[in-house]
């Protein structure tokens, strides 16, 4: 039909023009930067719409980190992913939705911001913890998630291991230390934000080992007055990376919008409201105005101790591995 | 050292409240209080891992599959709906009773007239598949059997063994007829062929368009495969224009044409020419065939047939009619023919406690005499004709034994229990013209029950 052909090119072009005025992004991240996006989300928004004229919707999908991951690899259309960990990031590389040199695209190694592991507290530290020595003794109960799905219980692993690798002198008073820390642990929650609603809503657990942002957010927001923060002598720096999944972004025609949202994430703007939130920022200026917030603490890195992730995670929590090994020692 | 029992057991009566004391020195005895905060403890530890394992019970569930039992039969599918199979089947249990045979006594017999199980399914959302086979009459074959791509719903293609898109009736699925059994024109028109259709739905089902390339069979007629190259193309168009309206009156209404055109060449072991049946499913049409060249009548040539079709389902009231002819070429000997037989039905039927449809009477109250529901009640009845192509009289056909024309009405009564029972009783009167050596045969006067299972 004559008519109908005309219409065609006019039909298409509506549908290629509907994406463009109305342009939406897909953040998966991990459990406990919900509020965290929520606010930048708001305030890039408003950016790119000053800068081009449209309002972009961002949605934002939260769970632990390593599940999100997979989730990603097995289809969720994720145009940006903003994990705990970098190796979470690699298997999405690894599964080619974008490229193994992800790390290179963005400064820091693509980590905006940092945060460290603490300890979150009952009110007047009831049972005196001050540092890791203080979590393997008899008695006390830790709450962490499980390392084996959360990234942020990967870090607190490390942290531990670390710091008994270094005062301890060897590997296997690591694993020794670390295996008397988990016997401690009565509940393995599978993320961030379960652990938390273990320790601060189920009233579980003597300490709970916590991103410093989340226990920083819980002892302000969640229960005032109720918890403590105790830094440890001796802690794990965190980098939580960011990527555009280049593959799906390129899908849904909006490379440029994901990949100025990651950058905006380094601007003053971006950093400020991390920030806000409790991450530790790059930008020095930032990091200045918010020292308060931060206690000083020794931070070795993974890089360090472990020799990065690569080798970490098959290390530790590979199938069979040591946590593996440690977790069937103490039931 | 050894030590008497009893002398252990008294040492602990006497020193057993001092026993704590001495502990006292390396960790003191927990208080009362601190007793119950390790109570409090350890109940909100338990209370919370049942709370984290009711969790991840309602997460597996999420992507875990479901198993159904119900009226629909009983299935298995997938949290997305991608994949599912489904289990179903039906038995129709008949008795068939000759009324004044005595002239030309036929066997009053009970008989399995369909025993059909049936596995459905679909693979990656939009591959179904379908395999239903028959035990009924103590034979069995494979009905259907075929893969479809749901590439649209404008657009489907299908492969396989299944119903050619021609007749109404015979479209209308086994254990959804009216009557016990189908009318006069489905000995005109294809039953089950092997190939490939397209098909699909346009204006929300309002257009409905089916074409395909078949192996080709006789009126009437079923294949497993193709002893020759002859191949038939079939097509159906089919209207509702009134589908997409929420109710009314003429919601169920439909009507379309349908068509098919090919070649077919019979041998004379192998003559590729149908037997009619009256409706009570004795034979009544036979071309000539006695084994030899000069006294077999065979095909040989181009079969056409065409059927413009009419239902029309408004609540309580139901019609269907359908009309087919069917032109074939034939030959006996030297002598050939281009024979084309009619044939017509019309079919009324009205539900009491239930409504009409295709895919027959829906039940309001399902049988539940506790209650006092009863389920609903059908009474029908249908008129219908064949008419054999004169010519076909007596160089193809013996009028002695084979019918020129047969004329039937049936009155059926059905009892629908609910959806997956019924009962249905017909009474069947045909008359026919010629078929004897003397006048005509006849008339046939048979009473049809059925008991049938569906899910």
């Amino acid at each position: 039909m004559k008519i109908g052909r005309w219409f065609r090119p006019l039909g298409l072009g509506l549908l290629v023009a509907a994406p463009l005025g109305a342009a939406s992004l897909l953040n998966v991240s991990y459990d406990p930067t919900r509020e965290f996006y929520q606010e930048l989300n708001t305030a890039f928004a408003a950016h790119w719409q000053t800068k081009t004229g449209d309002k972009p919707t961002i949605q934002q999908s939260h769970g632990g980190s390593g599940k999100q991951a997979r989730a990603v690899v097995d289809g969720l259309e994720a145009d940006v992913v903003t994990l705990a960990l970098a190796y979470d990031i690699d298997a999405i590389a690894n599964a080619g939705l974008l490229p193994k040199n992800w790390q290179t695209l963005l400064p820091h190694n693509s980590s905006p911001y940092t945060s460290t592991i603490v300890f979150l507290v009952r009110k007047g530290n009831p049972k005196n913890i001050r540092d890791w020595d203080d979590l393997v003794k008899p008695g006390i109960s830790v709450v962490t998630p499980n390392p084996k799905t959360s990234g942020g219980a990967r870090w607190n692993y490390l942290a531990a291991w670390g710091y008994a690798a270094e005062k301890y002198g060897s590997e296997e008073a690591a694993k020794d230390f670390v295996t008397k820390l988990f016997k401690n642990v009565p509940i393995l929650d599978t993320g961030a934000r379960g652990a938390l609603v273990t320790f601060i809503e189920r009233g579980i657990g003597d300490v709970f080992l916590a991103w410093e942002n989340e226990a920083i957010y819980a002892s302000r927001t969640l229960g005032q007055g109720r918890f403590e923060i105790v830094t440890p002598s001796v802690s794990i720096l965190a980098e939580p990376p960011v990527a555009v999944v280049e593959k799906v972004a390129k899908k849904h025609k909006n490379e440029a919008l994901a990949r100025a949202y990651l950058e905006f994430l380094y601007t003053p703007e971006g950093q400020e409201i991390a920030a806000r939130h409790f991450y530790r920022p790059r930008l020095e200026a930032v990091a200045a105005k918010h020292a308060a917030i931060f206690q000083k603490v020794r931070l070795f890195s993974i890089d360090e101790k472990f020799g990065g992730w690569t080798k970490a995670q098959p290390a530790h929590f590979g199938d069979g591995a040591i946590f593996d090994q440690i977790l069937k020692a103490g039931r | 050292m050894k030590v008497q029992p009893w002398l252990a057991m008294a040492g602990a009566l006497v020193l057993g409240p001092v026993a704590p004391v001495f502990a006292q020195e390396d960790s003191p005895p927990p208080s009362t209080e601190q007793k119950v905060e390790e109570l409090d403890q350890k109940v909100r530890i338990l209370e919370r891992r049942a709370e984290l394992a009711e969790e991840k019970a309602a997460e597996a569930a999420k992507t875990a599959g479901t198993l159904t039992a119900g009226k629909d039969g009983f299935s298995l599918r997938s949290a997305d709906g991608a994949f599912q199979l489904k289990i179903r089947g039906y038995v129709q249990a008949d008795g068939r009773f000759f009324l004044d045979d005595t002239d030309r006594p036929a066997s009053d017999t009970f008989l399995l007239r369909r025993v059909r199980p049936i596995v459905e399914g679909t693979l990656w959302k939009n591959f179904d598949f379908r395999i239903m086979t028959d035990f009924g009459g103590g034979t069995s074959s494979v009905q259907d059997a075929y893969l479809e791509a749901r590439f649209s719903p404008k657009f489907k293609l299908r492969a396989g063994k299944f119903k050619g898109p021609v007749g109404l009736e015979r479209l209308q699925s086994g254990a959804d007829l009216l009557f016990v059994e189908r009318a006069l024109p489905t000995n005109l028109v294809p039953n089950r062929d092997l190939g490939v259709q397209l098909s699909g739905d346009l204006a929300s089902g309002a257009v409905q368009w089916t074409a395909g390339l078949f192996n080709g069979v006789v009126d009437g007629g079923s294949t497993d495969g193709d002893t020759t190259d002859d191949k038939e193309i079939a097509a159906r168009l089919f209207f509702q224009p009134w589908i997409t309206q929420t109710a009314g009156p003429w919601k169920g209404l439909g009507f379309g044409l349908a068509a098919t055109s090919g070649d077919n060449t019979g041998a004379i072991a192998a003559p590729a020419l149908p037997t009619y049946r009256s409706n009570a499913q004795q034979s009544i049409f036979t071309y000539r065939s006695d084994a030899t060249a000069a006294g077999t009548t065979i095909a040989d040539g181009a079969r056409e047939r065409l059927s413009p079709q009419l239902s029309w389902y408004s609540g309580p009231f139901g019609l269907m009619a359908e009309a087919v002819t069917s032109r074939q070429e034939v030959r006996r000997g030297d002598t050939r023919a281009d024979l084309e037989h009619r044939s017509w039905q019309v079919s009324g039927s009205w539900v009491f406690g239930g409504t009409a449809s295709y895919k027959g009477a829906t039940v309001k109250t399902p049988f539940d005499p506790a209650n006092g529901t009863w389920g609903a009640f059908e009474l029908a009845v249908r008129f219908g004709q064949l008419s054999l192509d004169d010519d076909t009289f007596p160089i193809f056909a013996n009028p002695a034994s084979a019918v020129s024309e047969v004329s039937a009405f049936t009155v059926g009564f059905n009892w629908v229990l609910n959806k997956n029972v019924r009962f249905v009783l017909d009474y069947e009167q045909s008359s026919f013209e010629g078929g004897a050596a003397r006048g005509d045969r006849p008339d046939e006067k048979a009473l049809l029950s059925r008991f049938q299972v569906s899910f």
